[in-house]
């Protein structure tokens, strides 16, 4: 039933004004209790989580742009064979550019772990975790641009602002460390929707994604915005800090109390402590040496997203509930339309050993068992070629891989057709991905709604099926 | 009957086509392959969305009779007709856009199955009774038409109250009457500092000036808050202020946004028509036609086109490759928009289905939407893929000539910049090539999976470049088979560099003297006939090929040339960015003019139904008729005048309360962009109706709506209650108005009150504002934000950049700008502390204020009386003086820097830090 109970649209309604967080940053002291309550129910009111969560946390290392699935995790025998013939099959109504004829993949598959799933020559360190990995062949979304698909990737939606995945994610669980925000994203990409991939939309703003940094900048300087005083030391910052309590306590009695107002002056304290907390969770200089050159941070091509990964691990340990990190870069990403064996030689060698000495890390702190590790991008490439030696975007059937929390290790899910162009088996609409990944995080994606504008919103819209064949 | 199953019959007959109530009589043939073969096929595949309560897409499979009647899209069975079936249609997986189940088609033992059945005649023994799932309904048009918003506007008689000498407006009345009916007393009048600083806030978004608080603290006239309004409502910073509400409400920016953010350059016209329509009062009826239609008006002129902005702000998918779905989404947005700014109805609900909760059907929508297919809203140029808005060009043919050299040189910058680059990758790729045989004998040296860093030290010492040695070696490991490298596999498996240099530099010496040959007998040559020495050839030429070199600018390029090229991209994207446009307004015109539009099906372009006239919503035709739509045009003023006819329910409505939402930080019916099914009661409907009908009858005059309600005794209530322990058990939420509700700041306010406490604020009004060309990019794939918030106007002027808003507005619950927001947030969370701690605008703001203080020649004490006056509208109590004057001295005495750049005069930084905690307390940051 739609309808609520009128105490809990209330409640929401105080939370919206005095807010549980650091955009971000849950609450303190005197709104912390507030904070957990509100975050035990949904607006249907089923206790949360709905059933017991196989991962507590989620990672998604987003490869922007569109990494091929057929020259990654998807063999395709037949493409070899027919190698240059025209597709024996009918190409999709609307293709975002003209389609050629087939094209085989420059890198061999070979067989490893105990599951004999087949990985490409592009990622032969990812390649040794393979029994680790839930290989998805089968997911598909809707939009063959860019800015569509990322915007449905991340918020279910490619036509109007909606709520990240995080997002929700942070408002059905919110955070575990109340001195860090619950959703943290690093040098996300500000194209493509930009922060709307990150955004609450109508979620309350404690739910929205923390910037770390963007695309554009390495991430050994990257920093939440305004973390920092730069003119003064932080000892007379906090003689600062006093005046002003003292002023708002003041003003507090003036007033003859008031919630918004104690709030206010409860948010300056928080504040005072992320500036603390914050950089100390990036420093990756205390990690050792030995830790720094499993995610390749003192190797030049792998320096930057061995960064993420590493810092991401940091947050993941202190309670941050969902990170992101993103591999893009200055140039086209892993949007491959020409140059295909270049392009993606480079990307893969950039965030193989990252990725592979992430995972590893995780299994050695004994993470990995209720982390979910989600990889992939917006969409996958079409097997046949664009100009001469490239892919074009291809929505309709792609590949994506899990790890860790809940999910099948060694496994492979549903299946492409024979080139590789449609999700034909066990397929995996992104909706499909939502719900899968709210279920195992211990969310109903049918129960998490919101309701806004005299609407209920889910993540997955009217949508969505958990593939249950993939849990663990 | 009973009323139970009278209720769902008529669900049925208003869904369609009429049920047969039992299944034909089948033979026992045909129901036992119905039990053997299909029921376990629906049960398997269909029914976890199409039974037991779940109807996706409108169909149940829960009977034959639910199969006959279908879903959204018709019939699921056509019994005997295989190849009529939907349901076939739909397994037999063909038909990309009508394709089940979703995982995945069955095998073709099922499809078989299914098929027979259907030609069998469906015999299914399952009784209709089963279909126990009637489609969520909404709201009847005759239940509708009695809805409260959809009746006609009252003109209600003013109450007669107890406190009548409360009463300065009939506002007060109404005010009055429901907290005397729930046994509440107002709050006693505000102080006359806090009304100014009230009033000044909100009706210009600034604090008032000291001289203007102490003019009207010391003006005992009765009217003396009465000239305070009219002053207020006669600057020009009023429409800066209201001007930017409706902004909110018209989901303004200077981008696209979505998935292809470019800069909307000419979007500033609209904002500036805006804020000239609040400053000049224009009356709310022409604004709104204006905006819908101001195109199509007889004397339609530069500013009514301008006005027509309002319907080309949307965020569109730019990249759409589908053009028809790309239309009907941007149709979809508008009418999102027109419905929820001006009559409070979500329109966009009917898209795919009638609106579950309010009287709109699925055919109003395309009655509507058919007049904006009738409206051309995209332009006829695109850049690639991006499509581009509609505009309306401004220009002179002097203009365009002036341009053309300023194109001319953009062009020739870029172009600069792109063969600097081919030329240096062009030098890179002949260096590489003639160091062939050095990177293959480098290559033996090193492991596949090396990293850049141990490969780094072997190129250099051979003069090498770093990248192309250690791509080089991945190549050869990703080509072991390829019998050109299987010499080298042997050779530097036998670690035998002599080898590789002497088998390579022969080999490669061969293939050139073999190219020389072939091109002696044909000029043209460019292969050659031995399959080894071509492999050769082609291998050193192939730019994907061992000798790749890095994709990237900054790991191809040594450091000078990397800098070259970065200085002549800036260059050109200064230049660019800098660049006058051609002038143009973002505006619609009327495009082909279709009469009818057919119902998309569950929203799907591909799936058309019954074709719609232009029309009207049914619910409203009853309360006003609309013209007729003409052949020739796309109907939008025949839209536009409807809507705002005086007898409108909805319009005026709708209207009064955003005003009063805006004044009073909360709206008589709290939902200001839902009057539907859903939305909030009015909490004061009476009242509401008043202000509706007298709004219209004052000539939908703004400030006549102002004056009305700021003269109120409502209004100029304290926001204190001397009981209010009392009145809060009563009325926690404060609904029945009690008290006037303190409000926090909203983010352009906070801004520009630090900016004139400080004397930062230049208060200029209009003009382009957002430092982009039109259609330029705001982010591409680089992800660079060059978009600067530096400037000293006012914010209303600060670009609005979708997808990436400025930190201050995002922090401080300014409005997703993509769409109508008439009640924003009021949040409290971490970082706005943090911005006002420590960002520059906070910081360099309390040191001007800090140093205009420290200018003056008094003493400290009768500085701090300053600094509260300016920023507090107060003087400090005697313990507010001592405790600063400690701080002051305990702060300057730490001299504690972390910058030296910072002017580090201990006194100076003191007081920046006094200035600084002023602008961040609560007293500053909430009116009350």
């Amino acid at each position: 039933m739609m309808i609520h109970p009128r105490q809990l649209v209330s409640r929401r309604r105080a939370l919206k004004s005095t807010a549980i967080g650091f955009g971000h940053l849950a609450f303190s002291a005197m709104l912390s209790q507030e904070g957990r309550a509100a975050t035990s129910k949904t607006t249907t009111g089923s206790p949360l989580p709905h059933f017991p969560a196989r991962a507590k946390r989620i990672v998604f290392l987003f490869m922007k742009g569109g990494p091929s699935h057929v020259d990654t995790f998807d063999p395709k025998p037949l493409l070899d064979r027919d190698h240059l013939k025209p597709p024996p099959f009918d190409l999709p109504a609307v293709t975002f550019a003209k389609q050629g004829n087939l094209l085989k993949s420059p890198w061999k598959f070979r067989q490893y772990g105990q599951s004999g799933l087949p990985v490409s020559d592009l990622f032969p360190q990812v390649a040794r975790h393979v029994d680790d990995l839930c290989i998805l062949r089968s997911v598909h979304g809707t939009n063959p641009a860019h800015g569509g698909a990322l915007l449905k990737l991340h918020t279910g939606s490619d036509q109007f602002v909606r709520p990240s995945l995080g997002a929700w994610v942070s408002y059905g669980l919110g955070t575990e460390n109340h001195n860090l925000p619950a959703f943290v994203t690093i040098c996300p990409t500000l194209a493509h929707g930009g922060m709307n991939n990150w955004g609450a939309a109508f979620l309350p703003p404690s739910c929205q994604g923390t910037p770390i940094g963007t695309a554009s900048q390495p991430a050994a300087s990257v920093q939440v915005k305004n973390i920092v005083n730069p003119r003064i030391d932080p000892a007379l910052q906090r003689r600062q800090f006093d005046l002003l309590a003292a002023m708002n306590r003041r003003d507090l009695e003036a007033t003859g109390g008031d919630s918004n107002l104690e709030g206010r002056l409860q948010s300056f304290e928080l504040a005072f402590r992320m500036q603390a907390v914050m950089p100390e969770a990036q420093d990756l200089s205390l990690e050792t040496a030995a830790t720094q050159q499993l995610y390749g941070v003192d190797d030049p091509v792998t320096e930057n997203f061995g960064r993420q990964c590493l810092m991401a691990r940091r947050f993941l340990e202190r309670g941050v509930r969902f990170v992101q990190v993103t591999h893009s870069d200055s140039e086209v990403q892993w949007d491959q339309h020409g140059d295909l064996y270049r392009g993606h030689t480079k990307n893969a060698a950039e965030v193989d050993k990252p990725i592979a000495g992430f995972l590893t890390d995780l299994k050695t702190r004994g993470l990995l068992d209720d982390t979910l590790v989600l990889w992939g991008g917006e969409f996958g490439r079409t097997p046949t070629a664009q100009g001469t030696d490239g892919r074009d975007h291809n929505p309709h059937g792609f590949t994506m891989w899990m790890a860790g929390g809940g999910v099948k290790g060694g496994f492979a899910y549903g299946a492409t057709d024979d080139y590789g162009y449609y999700a034909v088996e066990n397929k995996m609409h992104v909706n499909d991905l939502h719900a899968t990944i709210l279920h195992l995080l211990g969310l109903d994606h049918e129960q998490l709604t919101y309701r806004y504008a005299g609407r209920d919103f889910r993540l997955t819209d009217v949508a969505g099926r958990v593939a249950t064949d993939i849990l663990a | 009957m009973s009323a139970r199953v009278s209720f769902l019959l008529l669900c049925l007959l208003a869904a369609g086509p009429v049920v047969a109530a039992d299944p034909p009589e089948a033979d026992p043939a045909g129901l036992e392959h119905f039990e053997r073969a299909v029921r376990p096929l629906f049960l398997q595949h269909c029914a976890e969305c199409h039974d037991n309560g779940k109807t996706e897409g409108g169909l149940s499979i829960a009977s034959g009779a639910a199969l006959l009647k279908g879903g959204d899209s018709g019939p699921a069975l056509v019994p005997g007709q295989p190849d009529q079936s939907r349901l076939i249609e739909a397994i037999r997986y063909k038909n990309r856009d009508l394709q089940m189940p979703p995982a995945g088609h069955l095998s073709a033992a099922d499809v078989q199955a299914l098929e027979k059945w259907v030609a069998m005649g469906a015999p299914d023994p399952r009784s209709a009774e089963e279909v126990a799932h009637p489609r969520l309904t909404g709201m009847t048009i005759e239940a509708g038409r009695a809805f409260w918003s959809m009746k006609p506007v009252s003109r209600p008689q003013i109450p007669q109250v107890e406190r009548e000498d409360r009463v300065q407006t009939p506002v007060d009345a109404f005010v009055l009457q429901t907290l005397e009916a729930n046994e509440l007393a107002p709050a006693p009048p505000a102080g006359r500092r806090t009304l100014i600083r009230r009033a000044t806030f909100d009706l210009t978004g600034l604090p008032p000036t000291v001289e203007e608080v102490d003019a009207f603290v010391a003006d005992e006239s009765p009217d003396a808050f009465n000239r305070v309004i009219e002053r207020l409502l006669a600057s020009p910073q009023y429409g800066v202020r209201w001007g930017r509400h409706w902004l909110d409400v018209a989901r303004y920016s200077d981008s696209n946004g979505l998935d292809e953010n470019l800069a909307f350059g000419n979007a500033w016209r609209y904002r500036d028509y805006v804020i000239d329509a609040f400053n000049s009062d224009k009356p709310f009826d022409q604004f709104l036609i204006e905006q819908i239609a101001g195109d199509l008006l007889s004397d339609a002129n530069q500013e009514t086109r301008t006005a027509t902005g309002f319907l080309v702000l949307g965020a569109k998918v730019l990249a759409e490759p589908d053009r028809e779905k790309l239309v009907m989404d941007t149709i979809d947005e508008q009418l999102d928009t027109v419905g929820k700014a001006f009559l409070g109805l979500t329109l966009g609900c009917a898209r795919c289905h009638d609106h579950k909760f309010d009287p709109i059907l699925q055919s109003d929508y395309y009655a509507l939407a058919a007049i904006f297919k009738s409206t051309k809203t995209f332009g006829d140029s695109n850049t690639g893929a991006i499509k581009h808005w509609n505009e309306f060009s401004l220009a002179t043919d002097a203009e365009r000539e002036a341009l053309k050299p300023v194109d001319a040189a953009i062009a020739e910058k870029q172009k600069a910049a792109t063969s600097f680059k081919t030329t240096a990758m062009g030098k890179l790729r002949a260096s590489a090539r003639s160091s062939a045989v050095a990177y293959l004998v480098a290559a033996a040296g090193i492991r596949p999976g090396m990293s850049l860093k141990d490969v780094e030290p072997v190129a250099l010492e051979r003069g090498l470049h770093p990248r192309i040695l250690h791509h080089c070696r991945l190549h050869l490991s990703y080509h072991e088979d390829d019998p050109l490298f299987e010499r080298w596999h042997d050779l530097a498996t036998a670690g035998d560099t002599d080898g590789i240099e002497r088998h390579y530099r022969q080999l490669f010496a061969d293939a050139d003297a073999a190219l020389a040959e072939a091109r002696k007998a044909d000029p043209k040559a460019a292969t050659l006939t031995d399959p080894g020495l071509e492999a050769a050839r082609s291998a050193l030429q192939d730019p994907a090929g061992f000798l790749a070199l890095p994709p990237q600018p900054q790991f191809a390029f040594d450091a000078t040339t990397l800098a070259e090229y970065h200085r002549l991209s800036e260059e050109s994207r200064v230049l660019e960015s800098g660049a006058a446009d051609l002038p143009s307004a973002m505006s619609v015109a009327d495009g082909t003019v279709v009469s009818e539009l057919p119902i998309h099906i569950r929203g799907n372009h591909r799936n058309l139904g019954t074709a719609i006239k232009r029309g009207v919503p049914e619910v409203l035709r009853a309360a006003v008729q609309s013209a007729d739509f003409p052949g020739d045009h796309s109907g939008r003023l025949e839209l536009a005048r409807w809507m705002a006819d005086a007898n409108h329910p909805l319009t005026a409505r709708v209207y009064v309360n955003r005003v009063w939402r805006w004044h009073f930080g909360g709206g008589l019916v709290g939902s200001t962009e839902n009057f539907g099914q859903l939305g909030d009661r009015p909490s004061h409907p009476e009242l509401l109706d008043w202000l509706a009908s007298e709004f219209v009858r004052m000539g939908w005059s703004t400030r006549e709506l102002h004056r009305v309600i700021m003269r109120s005794s409502a209004y100029q209530m304290a926001s204190r209650h001397p009981e209010a322990a009392i009145e809060e058990a009563a009325d926690p939420e404060n609904r029945w108005l009690w008290k006037f509700p303190m409000q926090r700041l909203e983010a352009e306010q906070i801004r520009d009150a630090i900016l004139a406490v400080s004397g930062r604020l230049d208060d200029r009004l209009g003009g382009k504002s957002v430092p982009l060309r039109n259609r330029q990019f705001v982010f591409d794939h680089t992800s660079i934000d060059h978009t600067k918030y530096d400037s000293l106007r006012r914010a209303a002027y600060l670009p609005v950049i979708r997808n990436n808003v400025y930190t201050l507005f995002e922090q401080f619950d300014f409005p997703d700008p993509t769409m109508p927001t008439g009640s924003r947030s009021s949040t409290t969370v971490a970082p706005q502390a943090l911005l006002l701690m420590n960002s520059d605008l906070a910081l360099d703001s309390a040191e001007t204020f800090a140093k205009t203080l420290l200018d003056e020649p008094v003493t400290d004490e009768a500085r701090l009386l300053i600094a509260y006056r300016l920023a507090l509208g107060r003087l400090p109590d005697a313990q507010e003086i001592v405790q600063a004057r400690a701080f002051l001295t305990d702060a300057a005495a730490t001299g504690l820097t972390r910058s030296d750049a910072f002017d580090s005069s201990a006194v100076l930084k003191a007081w920046s830090l006094l200035c600084q905690s002023l602008f961040a307390s609560n007293e500053f940051l909430y009116v009350r």
